[in-house]
């Protein structure tokens, strides 16, 4: 069977909160084995992956930001509680942040969602867990066909699954009565970088006058947004889309082009469920000012500390 | 002869139809034209304008029978007796003959058809510009061709178009006519839209509202060509409108196994996941810039004037009994 869905392009991935996790555990291991240079060595390779790879991925910037701050300041002593903190307070928010959701869904709601974000995952857990049944409508999600493990899992919860192509999800948006949305990456305007597609969930969702909700703990603000730097959107080509024998049987000079994420406009998004609460998207730096006590918060460009850390420990 | 008196080379054509070894509305519908042809000229009984015009309306309500969901089958059948009885011959060779030129007519028109509206739409393409497609179109190929060889056309955007892929034969085809052509996912449309100028797409129905019914996906990537001001040309052959929505008919929409989305194994292993695959969807007309058929441009609201045109004197009968209850053994007195 996978075989089968490899021809399609199937491809399990990271998520953007499950790269996050996978980054703390990797970083934790290496902070208790290695010593203080071969770690920075181990940061640098894990920022420079993270750029070539998923240079979107907020949640991973963010917490590379914080974890190469401290081992600049206090050395390597302090890294694996601080990350041990990371990983607790960052599963805290999601979960927060889908029970903030969850607010928003009625007894026998139908829900249109996207790829097969953490986020959401942990919102429909939690849906289960206070009994709120409700139909979801699940688009396959190309390129990846992740919404097919999202169905598996929304099947084990016991909701009643749709499963669709994504070429469908206009024509059943009139059965649906709230979307929600993973992110990637939350920008300064309140731009929301999400799965591939999920832009044009958002635009059907608005056309049909249905609410749109994306759910993402505040680690997916991208703060370097804030000083006007773009998100960069990963793209891929044939590869993610069929396997070789496929590929062959298409012209030599066949050409394709895959993006994994696209970004939804403030305007098409009703709100923002964080682990703070429910806020309008262009809310966020108001809520980010309360919090970091000034708005743009001080941080320190991620680049900036790369350079450092090459200084600090000649590599 | 056959009991009936309805040649055998009909019921050949009539069940070739039936078992959709004919396919595809142009084919569907030329096919009919010339059952209609050969149904007159091997004529066998009384010769005189009665009997066989009675005789035609037996053979078209055969024809009709056999795949009333078609809709340019219908429309072939009804394009030729109408001519019949708008032209109310006086003697039975004339009543032949009129059968006979009309369905000739149909036939060579259908053939132009496609060329014509390749050139029209070709017209419509400004200089240097980017243009998306969805699912496969034989005319919106054609038309996209067209318009490169005038050298308007720098780069075309083909969906995927989901679960059967047959963006890659409009992929395939338009390499094959040294288009350059980028593939991309469903998901995608919105995404690449801003550098889009026209989008081209075909129609399986046009309804009588202007509504177009093409493959699913269809409506979104109107949708989001709207919201970046892309305009949006369909481009259908006149016997794609549908007659029996101006009746309120409404256009069935399939929906097909879910085996084309998933494999069937998948399925066995989730039981209660359902998989909705529906085949079609409906475009509104407030989403299509133009339709461009044979016989010209027109806005989609238009629609109901290409069917008046076309069909006549028919539309009355359907107004009264809807497609399938109509019988034109009655009417062709």
């Amino acid at each position: 069977m996978e075989r089968e869905l490899i021809k399609h392009g199937f491809k399990q991935r990271y998520t953007g909160s499950e790269i996050v996790f996978a980054t703390l555990d990797a970083l934790k291991e290496y902070s208790v084995s290695s010593n203080e240079k071969s770690f920075a060595k181990h940061l640098l390779e894990t920022y420079e992956k993270i750029i070539a790879e998923r240079p979107a991925s907020a949640g991973v910037l963010n917490i590379l930001r914080v974890v190469i701050e401290s081992f600049l300041k206090t050395g390597l002593q302090t890294i694996p509680s601080l990350i041990t903190d990371l990983r607790s307070s960052y599963e805290k928010a999601l979960w927060a942040a889908a029970e903030v959701a969850c607010k928003r869904v009625s007894k026998g709601d139908v829900l249109m969602t996207s790829s097969n974000s953490l986020a959401v995952r942990r919102f429909f857990a939690k849906l289960r867990e206070e009994n709120i049944e409700v139909e979801v409508y699940v688009p396959e999600s190309r390129p990846g066909l992740e919404g097919l493990l999202l169905a598996e899992y929304l099947e084990e919860l016991g909701f009643n699954v749709n499963l669709i192509v994504d070429s469908a999800m206009r024509y059943f948006m009139k059965n649906v009565d709230k979307v929600f949305l993973g992110a990637e990456a939350v920008a300064a305007n309140g731009a929301v970088v999400s799965k591939a597609g999920s832009s044009l969930m958002a635009l059907a969702a608005k056309e049909a006058r249905v609410r749109v909700y994306v759910i993402a703990p505040l680690l997916k603000f991208s703060f370097e947004s804030v000083y006007g730097e773009m998100i960069k959107l990963p793209e891929g080509g044939w590869d993610l889309l069929m396997d070789d024998e496929t590929r062959n049987m298409l012209p030599v000079n066949y050409a394709a082009r895959a993006p994994l994420y696209d970004v939804t406009p403030p305007e098409y998004i009703d709100a923002i469920a964080t682990e703070y609460g429910i806020f309008s998207p262009q809310a966020i730096p108001i809520l980010l000012k309360e919090i970091y006590g000034s708005y743009p918060p001080t941080i320190s460009p991620l680049p900036k500390l790369v350079k450092q850390l090459e200084e600090v420990y000649h590599i | 002869m056959t009991e009936q008196g309805i040649p055998a080379k009909v019921l050949e054509i009539a069940e070739g139809i039936k078992t959709m070894r004919i396919r595809g509305a142009g084919k569907i519908a030329r096919a009919v034209a010339e059952a209609l042809k050969i149904a007159a000229l091997e004529y066998g009984g009384v010769k005189e304008v009665a009997p066989f015009k009675r005789y035609m309306g037996k053979v078209a309500d055969l024809i009709i029978a056999t795949r009333p969901t078609a809709v340019s089958l219908p429309n072939a059948v009804m394009y030729v007796l109408s001519s019949l009885h708008r032209a109310n011959p006086g003697t039975f060779e004339d009543a032949v003959n009129t059968v006979v030129l009309t369905a000739e007519k149909f036939i060579e028109e259908s053939i132009n058809a496609v060329k014509v509206i390749s050139e029209t739409a070709a017209r419509r393409i400004r200089e240097n510009s980017i243009i998306l497609t969805h699912c496969h179109s034989s005319v919106a190929v054609s038309a996209i061709t067209e318009a490169y060889k005038l050298g308007r056309v720098v780069k075309v955007y083909s969906t995927e178009t989901r679960p059967f892929y047959q963006g890659r034969i409009t992929a395939k085809q338009l390499l094959e006519n040294g288009v350059p052509v980028v593939q991309i996912p469903d998901s995608a449309v919105r995404y690449v839209m801003h550098e889009v100028d026209h989008v081209v797409i075909g129609a399986d129905t046009v309804a009588s509202n202007g509504a177009v019914v093409n493959k699913i996906g269809t409506s979104q990537v109107a949708l989001a060509a709207k919201e970046a001001r892309v305009r949006v040309y369909v481009v259908a052959e006149t016997y794609k409108f549908s007659p029996t929505t101006l009746v309120g008919e409404p256009v069935p929409i399939e929906f097909r196994d879910p085996t084309e989305v998933v494999p069937d194994s998948w399925l066995q292993k989730h039981p209660r996941i359902k998989v909705l695959n529906p085949s079609f969807d409906v475009t509104p007309p407030e989403y299509i810039d133009a339709i461009i058929t044979e016989i010209g441009v027109i806005p989609p609201q238009a629609a109901i004037l290409v069917l008046m045109e076309r069909l006549g004197w028919a539309l009355d009968k359907i107004k009264q009994g809807g497609l399938t209850k109509i019988k034109f053994e009655d009417y062709t007195e």
